[in-house]
């Protein structure tokens, strides 16, 4: 059987961006609707998007609801990692949605590297 | 209505039928993915959506994965979109 592909996604806007904050999970939700892995990586001020009730309010015209969004993407199976020094310096890591998961540098060079291909945002 | 595939869609009973109509990109697919999974293989899925790029995405979606896509119906104010279950 096929190894199954892997996305790494990396995003860097938050909220006050909210096109740029969404398209990465659009992305993420047809790659996962393709059966490919993914995995969003959080970094800048996008790890606001993992603050409980900070991406509630985006609604990017054109597109469905961030909140919708990121619901499906968990639902299903994708993987949420957060920069933790991007976390702490905006005192956000105490109350990170479920699932999200506090990482560091190392981590997201381990994800990139075993994945089929990346992308920035 | 006008048929945009070689089969006769307008004849073509779908076994599930999955009403995407109003949702952005990339619901629709997420639709479609939840949908197949109702069928059986070889079943043959029906998405309707009101976004016109759809159709094309459903089409390399269905490629992607290994299923079958069957073309499109346009109809009034949305598109009728037939994919067949592969795998």
């Amino acid at each position: 059987m096929a190894e199954q592909e892997k996305l790494v996604i990396l995003a860097t806007h938050g909220p006050a961006s909210a096109e740029l904050a969404t398209i990465p999970f659009v992305m993420a939700g047809a790659a996962l609707a393709s059966d490919v892995e993914v995995v969003i990586g959080l970094q800048g001020d996008a790890v606001h998007l993992a603050h409980v009730g900070e991406a509630e309010p985006v609604n990017a015209p054109g597109f469905p609801p961030l909140a919708k969004l990121m619901g499906d993407f968990r639902e299903l199976g994708g993987k949420l990692l957060v920069c933790g020094p991007c976390a702490n310096s905006r005192g956000i890591a105490d109350a990170l949605v479920d699932g999200a998961e506090i990482v560091a540098a190392g981590r997201f060079v381990a994800e990139i590297t075993s994945a089929k291909a990346s992308l920035s945002y | 209505m006008d048929a945009v595939a070689t089969l006769d869609l307008t004849t073509l009973a779908a076994d599930k039928v999955v009403d995407a109509r109003g949702a952005a990109c990339p619901g629709p697919l997420l639709e479609a993915k939840k949908g197949m999974g109702t069928v059986p293989v070889g079943g043959v899925i029906e998405i309707w959506s009101t976004d016109p790029v759809t159709k094309v995405d459903i089409a390399a979606w269905a490629g992607k994965v290994g299923h079958e896509s069957l073309g499109y119906l346009a109809g009034e104010g949305y598109d009728r979109v037939f994919v067949r279950r592969g795998k």
